[in-house]
């Protein structure tokens, strides 16, 4: 049977490989040149609990993940009972009879086969991996590569049992679904991936963090390919070391980013401020996840809206900016260190959970990122605040025989510490016209995607502008979805003429901090906020319903 | 005014245990001089209290942090270009208060730093409040009835942490404090000077100091008898207490390179990056 989308999920404890079935499941639609959309949700726990890795696969672009599967593999109990109504029509549901008595689908011991082979619970992802291959017909030389390939670790015991899972199932469930081959094969990336790897193109020299959920695989991606491409990476004593260092090496020439999600991007919120005091191009990457608080770190959410471009004592200027795909991470990461650079303010790169760790089939043209063009000193005496039109000054980096000195204090323009009242004013006068030359240079660049052209207009941003395309795809909705990537400042010059409209907005934000922002910095009011709070990400057969019954 | 002092208005009190110690830095600077570390490769940065003013009167490059942080702030100046000798100045509530975690773990990492901790054992700048080294029973405007916390042990810390350099130094001692500073910044790894600084207006501990302090003749043999001398109160040895050597955490990090200095290319960086893609 022929479909437009085939998604695939598999269920377990933590510790039973279920991420990793699903990656691998992924890498092999991908080999069929297909496209992939994976998301795992998983719990903040190392061993059980109940975790599921969904791929859903189509040979068109896909944005999302789908609640409703084609094919389950339950690996334990609870999985079966969570899943077993997330089918389509014609799923099918694949438990492990091991763990259950009488159930309804297709049961197979994957435990008790698993027994006959070291660590069997690590090896029943595995398993699922075989189900699924024997579900879309996939013959046992392609499993047998797939699985050399991703399970380096124990070959021949891994392939022995996956081809005794595949022959277990294959009358049963073998080739019950075509999937057709599509046009090429494209990396699968996550946003995390996308953001380091985008980051350095656009020329990161240093990355400091301290981990959190969920943006610690930033850190780990730039960590384990930091010699490759000289890129130092630093995980210090805690966030306050991390944004703290990373402005002393911002001060001795170095383009560095920090990253956290919200708790501990709180931490560096002094260091922020003091950033936007020194003038200090610091770049921020924010994931976030529900707060307040601990929160649920694993889960996704928007609620950082207004911590993102509130952050920080006193005033002055900051560049937020979100992307709405992998792809954009990408650009907009090396973009965005740029625009710290151009305007020596600090920036944050805004995410969710969803955007930050999902993963998605990418077509990414390296040459396309951006590299920071500062403005440097040329010759002659040099002072570090020196007042200039837009209020920009030239940047010198030691060593040098000019004295460089960066003030947390009010200062002058040479960075000698001040109370005089004109300085204050002159000062703060010069650092406030960069939002000026921000907005004038943003009214150059791609600041806000439009989708469509027709029926009514649809608010969004993120990753949730992921899940509204599907959306209305899948819906067969007509719309015209905005999504503005520049956050702070706004680019009103883009939105005005939304005015009037009675938009809806779509955000996974319990008050509706998007809508209000929309509101308040260009007076577009919402005829309907659709919003989503509760951790999970939307699903887009959901979500079609629910702009259906607003539109 | 001389050449490796600002323009800026000079505001400490007459008589400040800063004076001393500013002295003594600009001689260590002109003896590293001396010894081919040009005052250009000095970078420096400060906390917040008087001693921080430092920043605004010294003639050298930096960055004047923000209380608690300057060790976190030249640690990434340090990261980021080793070939600059980097210097945070730091008050006693600066090093072992809001930031004793940078210290420790400075120490720890043997990040190639110095530390010089302008030790008052009060808040001058804020009118006279406790420290983390103030004794116990010390009596400010936010212990009325005396502090009721034992002090740190500055070098005591220091050593347990792992620093590989650490002494003790005190502003009347001026020739041997800019010795010890210059010796300081040469090392090659975490370097600690813990420097006895009166303060004239909130706690003038000059008589106490005149009579308590000794210049050692030797260095303590090892890290033990180090730790013994670190220890005292019947006196307070003056001088190096502990010195070894280790490798400093950039070089563990990335070895004889220098980020800003030797960055890869343009099309090297993305060459590599899109071979990571494509492995993806």
């Amino acid at each position: 049977m022929k479909k437009d989308v085939f998604t695939f999920i598999v269920g377990g404890k933590a510790g039973e490989g279920v991420r990793k079935a699903g990656s691998v499941a992924a890498s092999l639609f991908a080999g069929m040149k297909r496209q992939i959309f994976n998301m795992d949700d998983y719990q903040s726990l190392i061993k059980g609990g109940h975790n599921f890795s969904v791929i859903s696969t189509a040979t068109r672009e896909i944005k999302s993940h789908y609640n409703k599967a084609d094919l389950v593999v339950a690996l334990d109990k609870k999985s079966y009972q969570l899943h077993k109504d997330d089918l389509t029509g014609e799923g099918i549901l694949v438990y492990n009879s091991d763990t259950l008595g009488d159930a309804e689908g297709v049961g197979v011991a994957l435990t008790e086969e698993a027994q006959k082979y070291p660590n069997p619970n690590l090896r029943l992802g595995v398993g699922a991996v075989a189900a699924m291959a024997a579900a879309i017909g996939c013959d046992k030389e392609c499993l047998k590569e797939a699985i050399q390939r991703e399970y380096p670790r124990d070959i021949e015991n891994n392939i022995a049992y996956a081809m005794t899972i595949y022959d277990l199932l294959y009358s049963q469930i073998g080739a019950k679904f075509k999937l057709e081959e599509g046009d090429k094969e494209r990396p699968i990336i996550s946003g995390n991936e996308a953001i380091a790897l985008g980051a350095a193109a656009g020329g990161l020299d240093v990355y400091y963090a301290y981990p959190m959920t969920p943006s610690s695989t930033v850190l780990h991606t730039l960590a384990s390919n930091s010699k490759d491409i000289s890129l130092p990476t630093v995980h210090p004593e805690n966030e306050i070391g991390v944004a703290n260092m990373a402005i002393g090496s911002i001060f001795a020439g170095a383009r560095t980013m920090v990253g956290s999600s919200g708790g501990g991007f709180a931490l560096m919120e002094e260091a922020f401020s003091l950033a936007g005091m020194v003038e200090a191009p610091l770049l921020c990457y924010l994931g976030s996840r529900p707060g307040p608080s601990t929160g649920v770190p694993t889960y996704t959410s928007q609620g950082d809206l207004n911590f993102a471009i509130y952050q920080g004592h006193g005033e002055f200027p900051r560049i937020v900016a979100s992307p709405g795909s992998m792809e954009e991470a990408f650009y907009l990461a090396a973009e965005m260190l740029d625009m710290v650079w151009r305007f020596q303010t600090p920036g944050i790169l805004l995410t969710e959970k969803h955007l930050a760790e999902s993963r998605m089939t990418v077509d990414i043209d390296i040459n396309k990122a951006k590299l920071p063009e500062p403005l440097l000193h040329k010759t002659g005496e040099y002072k570090r605040y020196l007042d200039t039109d837009n209020g920009v000054s030239p940047l010198l980096f030691p060593p040098s025989n000019e004295l460089i000195k960066w003030d947390s204090y009010e200062h002058d323009e040479s960075g000698i510490t001040t109370e005089d009242p004109e300085t204050i004013t002159r000062m703060q006068d010069k650092r406030s016209r960069k939002t000026k030359a921000i907005v004038e240079h943003l009214k150059s660049v791609h600041t806000v995607n439009v989708f469509g052209d027709k029926g009514p207009v649809i608010f969004t941003y993120g990753s949730t502008t992921l899940s509204v395309l599907e959306a209305l795809r899948i819906g067969n909705i007509e719309a015209t979805v905005v999504q503005p990537v520049y956050l702070e400042p706004l680019p009103f010059w883009e939105l005005e003429k939304y005015k009037g409209n009675q938009v809806i907005v779509v955000e996974q934000s319990c008050t509706g901090q998007f809508a209000s922002l929309l509101k308040e910095k260009i007076g577009i009011e919402s005829k309907a906020i659709i919003k989503k709070y509760d951790g999970r990400p939307f699903d887009p057969q959901e979500l079609a319903l629910k702009i259906k019954g607003v539109a | 005014m001389d050449d490796l002092t600002t323009y800026a208005e000079n505001t400490w009190c007459p008589g400040c245990g800063n004076f001393g110690l500013f002295s003594a830095f600009k001689k260590a600077v002109r003896k590293l001089e001396e010894k081919g570390i040009g005052r250009d490769r000095i970078v420096v940065s400060a906390g917040i209290g008087c001693h921080g003013k430092i920043f605004d009167y010294l003639k050298l490059s930096g960055l004047y942090s923000i209380h608690g942080r300057s060790m976190a702030t030249v640690q990434g100046m340090k990261i980021a270009n080793p070939d600059l000798k980097v210097v945070a100045f730091a008050g006693d509530g600066d090093a072992f208060g809001e930031g004793i975690a940078h210290m420790i773990f400075a120490a720890k990492r043997n990040a190639d730093i110095t530390v010089i901790v302008h030790d008052n054992s009060v808040y001058g700048l804020t009118t006279g409040q406790y420290t983390p080294t103030s004794y116990k029973g010390f009596k400010g405007p936010s212990t009325p009835r005396g502090s009721i916390e034992e002090p740190l042990n500055p070098l005591a810390l220091m050593l347990e942490a792992g620093a590989t350099f650490v002494a003790r130094g005190y502003p009347v001692k001026l020739e041997h404090l800019s010795d010890i500073m210059a010796q300081a910044i040469e090392h090659e790894g975490f370097s600690f000077v813990d420097v006895l600084q009166p303060c004239v207006s909130f706690y003038n501990t000059y008589q106490k100091y005149n009579k308590l302090v000794e210049i050692m003749e030797q260095m303590p043999a090892d890290f033990d008898q180090a730790m013994e001398v670190a220890k005292r109160t019947d006196k307070l040895p003056l001088g190096i207490i502990y010195k070894t050597q280790k490798p400093p955490f950039h070089k563990e990090l990335y070895g004889d390179w220098n980020p800003v200095m030797k960055r890869m290319s343009k099309e090297r960086r993305r060459e590599k990056i899109s071979e990571l893609l494509q492995a993806k």
